[in-house]
């Protein structure tokens, strides 16, 4: 990524357009608008965001129909804007390849933080892949299916291992129960989140400092879980 | 009068027959032809005692039992002309033949007793069907007691009943029947607490325990407490033909059956009432959840984005005007709410006045001012008079049509106003450009949150054209919508209204 991040905002509502693009052009990036999933559709293709902020009520396309397109050919952070109530949407969007959400009505403040956050990914996604990934305190070692805390190692079962690993090739991504289930236990068992609830947990009591109060591995309610990757 | 001698009259017919049947088999056998067999003689007597007793009553069996008797011994048995017998033989014979036609006589009574207390319970059993028919039959109307005590009075043919359920301290009574009588409350009161103590264990004596009988006006009024189970719930109060006690106990059980039918259909619905007043909040809950994310997000943004120093003069008036849109946005989805919950209460009062139908128009579109700026409005008003109507009512319900058309049409199409009055009734067209409206969602239009099959086009909270068709309601008024023969969608007002051909006089004549 050189020079200034461009952004697509994907918002039918003119009031939201109107009000988030002199912001974030404020802070320096290069916005574009489109008010339905089309024109969204059309821009991404033109013009490559390197993020996109698409609202789910578009008139239309379905916002979560919009996600799976541009995730066909782009792997663009997507961040939803979404409002409560409408849980099971924002849900099938994360499992159609969105990235992270915010639920209306938001501060500035933070929608501008998940911006930076995954503008920051796409940069260091840039280097190149180690064996080895740091997670804050947490290392780990693809190649020797090992993790430490500092110099201390910190056992693992595989399927433990497993499933931090598939977090840390995900760092601050919201990552949904049904993804998560298919990606460590396969296709069947995605209607099966017990198996994720107990094996979450056992995890939390190993990596975590506090696992009552997760900072590292920590849920996002009716939706999934996130690694924080940087504390 | 003439029932009682008709019934004299077969009475006598049927002695005259007894006594000539008797005397016929004493003539022939005795003069004609000599016949001195006593036994032949005593069996044909017998003959006849037992066609005389099945077909008339015991009384008159018995007494052709004792002539048939007196005849046998006088006619046939030696000595012959006399009733004094020889032979002890004779005596015995005599005395078996009165003792087997009596016994006769008995069973062929009980007989045609039976059978007629048969038909009897017949005829009551299928007026206890009918009944009950009637009963399941009934839905749950507020009437339904009432109808209940109809189709008692008329499935028995009672002159009157009356259904009556304890009320607090007083009684709900259902009346019906051809006489009028006044219960007294009190024997009523009386009635189900005698019922409520008594306990009975006894099968057969249940038939009639608390039935009772209480005179009103010098008649007899037969009083059935109504149970569910052991518990009284009311009193069946019944006058006019007789019925008996076994079938008026069946009745009071069916009656009985009937009210709780009633009772558990109405908070059945009752029920049902919570339920749809559960979705409806929920429903309001959904929608304002929705429609108010928008505006509440844009004001957050807007508002912090005005803080900022970063703005220049123009953007921040952008800025601003953008919180000034979405307030009103705001502003006006709480008149919708506080609309909806007033003709939700009834709480929605008229106030009639004389107008012009162009102010009513003027006054709508300053109300929807904002969503209107893209959409040129023509309005024809093709009537010069004055009406006489609630204009508030009207030209709020008005708004939300206009609010309606600018929302589901493309910006920059016309919308269209005409106004007319036909039959009496101020009607207003409402016509926009748009693309119609969705053959699947004309039934279901009005209803409210009703936001369509495709409904997240275009935002809104599916009240506008409920609340318009509740105020509306409120005059006497009515909307509908249809597609416009040139495409679009044309909504209608229709509100009954006096109208006055002369010129305001407000206004100059032109």
């Amino acid at each position: 990524m050189t020079g200034t991040a461009r952004i697509l905002l994907v918002d039918d509502e003119p009031s939201i357009q109107r009000s988030l693009a002199p912001l974030l052009r404020s802070r320096g990036y290069d916005v574009d608008v489109a008010a339905t999933g089309r024109d969204a559709l059309d821009r991404a293709e033109k013009y490559p965001p390197d993020l996109i902020v698409l609202d789910l009520g578009l008139p239309d396309i379905e916002g979560t129909e919009v996600c799976r397109r541009v995730r066909e050919s782009s792997a663009v952070p997507i961040i939803i804007l979404s409002a409560r109530g409408h849980e099971s949407d924002k849900v099938a969007a994360l499992d159609l390849g969105a990235d992270d959400y915010v639920t209306k009505p938001f501060g500035p403040e933070e929608l501008l933080a998940r911006i930076r956050v995954w503008l920051r990914r796409i940069a260091s996604d840039d280097r190149a892949e180690s064996g080895r990934a740091d997670m804050g305190e947490l290392t780990i070692d693809y190649d020797r299916r090992r993790v430490l805390r500092g110099e201390e190692e910190i056992r693992l079962t595989p399927k433990e291992f497993e499933l931090l690993a598939f977090f840390a090739r995900n760092p601050n991504r919201v990552l949904t129960h049904r993804a998560i289930l298919k990606a460590v236990w396969g296709p069947n068992a995605v209607d099966q989140p017990e198996h994720l609830w107990v094996l979450v947990s056992q995890l939390r009591k190993k990596i975590e400092v506090d696992p009552a109060s997760p900072k590292c591995l920590v849920s996002e309610p009716w939706v999934g879980y996130r690694l924080v990757a940087e504390p | 009068v003439r029932q009682r001698n008709g019934r004299l009259a077969r009475e006598l017919t049927r002695v005259g027959g007894a006594v000539a049947a008797t005397a016929i088999v004493t003539v022939v056998y005795a003069r004609w032809l000599n016949v001195t067999n006593a036994t032949t003689v005593a069996l044909t007597f017998l003959l006849v005692v037992l066609i005389v007793a099945s077909t008339s009553r015991l009384w008159l069996a018995v007494l052709t039992s004792i002539g048939a008797m007196v005849c046998l011994n006088f006619f046939f048995l030696p000595p012959v002309g006399t009733l004094t017998i020889a032979d002890p033989q004779n005596w015995v014979a005599l005395f078996t033949f009165l003792t087997v036609s009596l016994v006769a006589s008995n069973l062929s009574s009980v007989a045609r007793t039976r059978t007629r207390e048969a038909l009897v319970r017949r005829d009551e059993m299928t007026r206890l069907f009918d009944l009950s028919r009637d009963v399941l039959l009934m839905t749950d109307s507020r009437e339904a007691i009432v109808q209940l005590a109809h189709y008692i009075a008329r499935r028995f043919d009672f002159e009157y009943v009356a259904v009556c359920l304890p009320h607090g301290t007083d009684w709900d009574i259902a009346e019906n029947g051809a006489a009028h009588i006044e219960l007294d409350r009190d024997q009523l009161s009386l009635a189900v607490a005698r019922a409520g103590k008594t306990l009975e264990l006894d099968a057969g004596e249940r038939m009639s325990a608390d039935h009772g009988t209480m005179s009103v006006g010098g008649r007899a009024i037969r009083v059935v407490p109504l149970r569910l189970g052991a518990r009284p719930i009311g009193v069946l109060a019944t006058a006019g033909r007789p019925v008996e006690e076994g079938s008026l106990d069946a009745l009071g059980g069916i009656v009985a059956i009937a009210i709780e039918r009633i009772q558990f259909l109405e908070e059945r619905k009752a029920a049902e009432l919570a339920r749809q007043k559960d979705e409806l909040q929920s429903a309001l809950l959904a929608a304002l959840g929705h429609d108010l994310r928008t505006p509440l997000t844009a004001i957050r943004v807007a508002a912090s984005n005005l803080q900022a120093s970063w703005l220049t003069e123009p953007e921040r008036h952008d800025q601003s005007e953008v919180v000034l849109t979405e307030v009103e946005r705001l502003t006006r989805l709480f008149d919708g709410i506080l609309d909806m919950a007033r003709i939700e209460a009834r709480a929605v009062s008229t106030e009639f006045e004389w107008v012009h139908p162009s102010q009513i128009v003027d006054a709508a579109r300053e109300q929807v001012e904002q969503l209107l700026r893209g959409h040129p409005v023509d309005v024809h008003v093709e009537s010069d008079a004055a009406v006489r109507l609630d204009p508030r009512l009207v030209s709020s319900a008005l708004g939300h049509l206009l609010q309606n058309a600018a929302r589901y049409s493309p910006a920059g199409t016309a919308i269209t106003i005409r106004v007319r009055i036909v039959a009496g009734e101020l009607l207003i067209a409402v016509r926009d450009r748009g693309p119609g409206i969705n053959a699947a969602d004309l039934p279901r239009l009005f209803d409210r949150f009703y936001r369509g099959v495709q409904g997240n086009v275009v935002s809104g909270t599916g009240m506008g054209l409920s609340i318009a068709r509740g105020l509306l309601a409120v005059e006497g008024g009515r909307v509908w919508a249809e597609n416009h023969p040139e495409g679009g969608a044309e909504f209608t007002i229709a509100v009954p209204a006096e109208h006055d051909r002369r010129p305001r006089p407000d206004e100059p004549d032109a």
